[in-house]
């Protein structure tokens, strides 16, 4: 773990130095609907892009406008400062206006000789599979050509299996998670999460593996609250630390940078590999940029709860947020009647001026749930 | 049981429904005098919004356009009266396409709330608030939530379904949409735009449009019928046309065409073009235009400036900035709204028919930009386009609060319409149909600021070099 610990919130990790001193390239990508196996098999580097509530946006805001996201313009900011500029290119994908807003400016400012726009339907249905099952061998095509790779079918397979079983251990972390005793926080878990989606699948699992079982032999902790975190793209550990620094635990949760990056994640036949991973990525988008799937979101998140036996849940997302902000008033009624107190926080992305703001209404949503939480201890003795 | 906190007395609909019959009371010709005795019993927002529409140089279109909009919104009582299906569209949406059904009627999302904000007492905020009520974001679209607000009440006049298009080129207001269908518990129609222009992207759209076809004749139970297709398409042909006409007249300078027939043209682009109605507003417009080319006629001593509105314009006082501007000499040439590209579409067969209204609906305006391979590469090159067409020495981009994805795009466009065209563009920023954000004085001040220290000065600067 305390490798893991080391390395979670630094852009430019020792692995990634480590990876590009040997040569390797690193091809950067922002949204989950990016199959990262296509990269794998081209035996690059899929670097999930973070920002870990950096809080300055100078650059960022002289693209975007302060009507844009504030986890966007931090990205961007990396972008520009340099802090990237280990990226050997740069994978679009439509996610959301902001984001698609972050990649124009930034490929805009820097012109990657790698960019590449892979577009993704909004609904799931036959011809929109068949496209984005296209578009996966145009992203497959443009890599090859780019980097003097072949990407074989079996490569393919083989980063599927890789990547299956890092979505498997990462389920066992979260059951250790969900147990009466969670053996792991929130913040943790984040960090975890943050880290592997900046490594090689096949060494992310060797740390994973070794992850659970030191964790398995772990005591747990105990919380005043357990609570469901979801919302926006959110890769702030530090809000979740502080969250669970007021006593709260996040035990579980159905964030992209948590849950929603590898939940539910199969495909049907591997007989066709790109088809394979069409299915599993626009079958599983668990993301409010999907049309008529919000019930399967509300149950995924509904199961979440019930799972971990959560006492409240916490609906964070960025100021700005069309897709999030939305959806929070549906959910918050459905989270409600069933049962489960919510806290729905809009925030500024990094922005130190929240922090003070967060922690009264954190530490008053627990004053209010805490009731709730005592029956349920009694219950448990 | 659920205590209504709205009267359906009180919903936008109803009530803009009847605010307008008093437009059917007006005859076809007013005097000053007339004008003057009507808005005076006129609350006081609809005071002023009368009194922009019902200036001389623009009466005699704008009673037309105002009959005609009483006609629009007549028709969908009316269809709601028969059992038929009133379908919430929004404005990138043909709404041609709901004509060319018997059993349809299209009511336009975004020209309601205008309604709303121009005819009723408090303009369009009661809704507005209604919906931050529910817990909605604020920074969501006034252009969609003052109507859907409105809707949310479940007092208000009701769509039988939703048609969106908007997903790929507008988060917020296709989520707006699908929040409201999933609320009211009415069917959601929808059709993507692959953000994909090539031959391949261009095919899978007329795919995903020929489902939504399909769709709508499953849910109106109609198929649709290839004699009423034609009678829709051939007004919504010469609507074309005499938007060219229009377009064309624009050239001349100082510019004929009143400022505030932008706004007219799209009232009519996104209300009743397919009908009789559109063609008669939009011939009447092209007819006002010509007789004031004839005349020499223009509000101002001299037209300094020619601006393009990049993106939308304010609607929350149209006399303060519609007419104001052009009282002050600064044309206002048509905003993004209005760059539609109408084509006159091959009648000859229902495939044809088909395929040129898939071909329009990809072309609408945000549907052809935002979802674009590249938010800003398609706008910009439309607005480097038109500007050179109309001769424009100026843009301006009205920073709608809640349009995140031009937002995105904004700095690209103004640093390359500079660079490619010399042309200078004011950043503002405000709620297109809200008044509390950004005051009109402030905009009028900003605008002033901008056309006399920027565009005269270049005006100047090209004079001397010549």
């Amino acid at each position: 773990m305390e490798a893991l610990q080391g390395r979670s919130t630094d852009i430019h990790t020792e692995y990634v130095r480590s990876w590009k001193e040997r040569g390797g390239k690193v091809l950067g990508y922002a949204c989950v609907a990016t199959p990262v196996e296509i990269i794998e098999a081209a035996g690059i580097l899929p670097y999930r892009i973070k920002a870990f509530g950096h809080p300055d946006t100078e650059l960022g805001d002289s693209y975007l406008a302060r009507f844009n996201c504030r986890f966007c313009r931090s990205c961007l900011q990396l972008g520009l400062d340099g802090t990237y500029d280990f990226l050997d290119g740069l994978i679009e994908t439509n996610g959301c206006d902001h984001l698609r807003g972050m990649f124009e400016n930034w490929q805009y400012a820097k012109k990657y000789e790698f960019f590449h726009y892979l577009k993704v339907p909004h609904f799931v249905r036959q011809d929109s599979m068949e496209y984005f099952t296209e578009e996966l061998s145009l992203l497959k095509l443009a890599v090859e050509e780019h980097f003097g790779v072949e990407i074989t079918d079996d490569a393919l397979r083989e980063a599927v299996g890789t990547m299956n079983q890092v979505q498997a251990r990462l389920k066992d972390l979260y059951a250790l998670r969900e147990e009466e005793r969670p053996r792991l926080s929130g913040a943790e878990t984040l960090r975890v999460i943050c880290t592997g989606s900046s490594m090689r699948a096949a060494d992310f699992l060797s740390l994973l593996d070794r992850l659970v079982e030191e964790k398995s032999r772990d005591p747990g902790m105990e919380a005043r609250a357990r609570l469901l975190l979801l919302g926006s793209a959110t890769d702030e550990v530090g809000l979740v630390a502080e969250i669970e620094d007021q006593g709260g635990l996040v035990v579980a949760d159905a964030l992209c940078y948590g849950s929603r990056s590898f939940w539910g994640r199969e495909g049907e036949s591997l007989e066709e590999p790109l088809r394979y991973l069409a299915e599993k990525y626009l079958g599983n988008l668990f993301c409010p940029r999907m049309f008529m799937e919000y019930e399967r979101r509300r149950d995924f998140i509904l199961d979440r709860a019930r799972q971990a036996r959560v006492d409240g849940a916490i609906i964070t997302y960025n100021k700005f947020c069309d897709l999030h902000g939305v959806e929070a008033v549906s959910l918050r009624s459905d989270l409600e009647k069933n049962g489960i107190p919510v806290l729905v926080l809009e925030k500024d992305y990094g922005s130190p001026a929240d922090a003070g703001r967060i922690r009264t209404r954190v530490q008053a949503f627990l004053e209010r749930i805490g009731g709730r939480t005592a029956e349920r201890v009694e219950a448990t003795r | 049981m659920t205590v209504r906190q709205f009267k359906p007395y009180e919903g936008l609909i109803n009530r803009v429904y009847e605010i307008f019959s008093i437009v059917d009371k007006l005859p076809e010709r007013m005097s000053d005098e007339e004008v003057e005795g009507v808005t005076r019993l006129l609350p006081s927002d609809l005071q002023k919004t009368m009194r922009a529409f019902l200036v001389p140089r623009l009466r005699k279109s704008s009673l037309v356009f105002l009959k005609a909009i009483k006609a629009w919104l007549d028709g969908a009582h009316q269809a709601k009266r028969e059992g038929k299906k009133v379908i919430l569209v929004p404005f990138n949406f043909p709404p041609e396409i709901v004509y060319c059904f018997e059993n349809a009627w299209p009511i336009t999302s975004e020209v309601l709330s205008t309604l709303g904000v121009a005819a009723l007492e408090g303009q369009g905020e009661r809704y507005w608030d209604y919906a931050m009520g529910l817990g909605l974001p604020d920074f969501a679209c006034s252009a969609n939530m003052i109507e859907v607000g409105s809707c949310l009440t479940e007092s208000d006049f009701a769509p039988d379904a939703v048609i969106n298009d908007c997903f790929a080129s507008c988060d917020i207001n296709s989520k707006t949409h699908e929040f409201l269908a999933r609320y009211l518990d009415i069917p959601l129609l929808f059709l993507e735009k692959t953000v994909d222009n090539t031959e391949r992207g261009i095919r899978q759209y007329y795919r995903y449009f020929e489902a939504l076809i399909r769709d709508l004749e499953e849910f109106l139970e109609e198929e649709l019928d290839e004699e009423r297709m034609r009678e829709v398409i051939g007004y919504a042909n010469q609507a074309s046309e005499l938007y060219w006409e229009l377009w064309d007249l624009h050239r001349f300078s100082p510019c004929p065409v009143p400022n505030a027939f932008s706004l007219m043209t799209y009232g009519v682009r996104y209300t009743m073009w397919g009908t009789e109605d559109g063609v008669r507003v939009m011939r009447s417009m092209v007819e006002t235009s010509k007789e004031r080319l004839e005349r020499g006629e223009y509000p101002a001593e001299e037209e300094v400036a020619r601006s393009l509105w990049t993106y939308t314009s304010y609607y929350f006082d149209l006399a303060g900035l519609f007419n104001w501007m052009e009282e002050n000499g600064i044309t206002h040439l048509g905003d993004g709204l209005d760059l539609f590209f109408p084509r006159v579409i091959d009648t000859g067969s229902r495939e044809s028919m088909l395929e040129g209204m898939a071909e329009i609906t990809r072309n609408m305006p945000m549907t052809r930009w935002m979802g674009a391979p590249s938010m800003s590469m398609h706008w910009l090159d439309d607005l480097a386009w038109w500007a050179r067409e109309l001769s424009a020495d100026c843009c301006i981009y009205c920073g709608h609060h809640s349009c995140k994805q031009t937002w995105s795009a904004v700095t690209i466009v103004r640093n390359e319409l500079m660079k490619r065209a010399g042309i200078p563009t004011l950043v503002l920023q405000g709620d297109s149909w809200i008044r509390r954000m950004t005051p009109i004085e402030t905009l009028q001040e900003l605008i002033q600021e901008f056309v006399d220290n920027v565009v005269r000065r270049g005006r100047r600067r090209a004079a001397r070099a010549r």
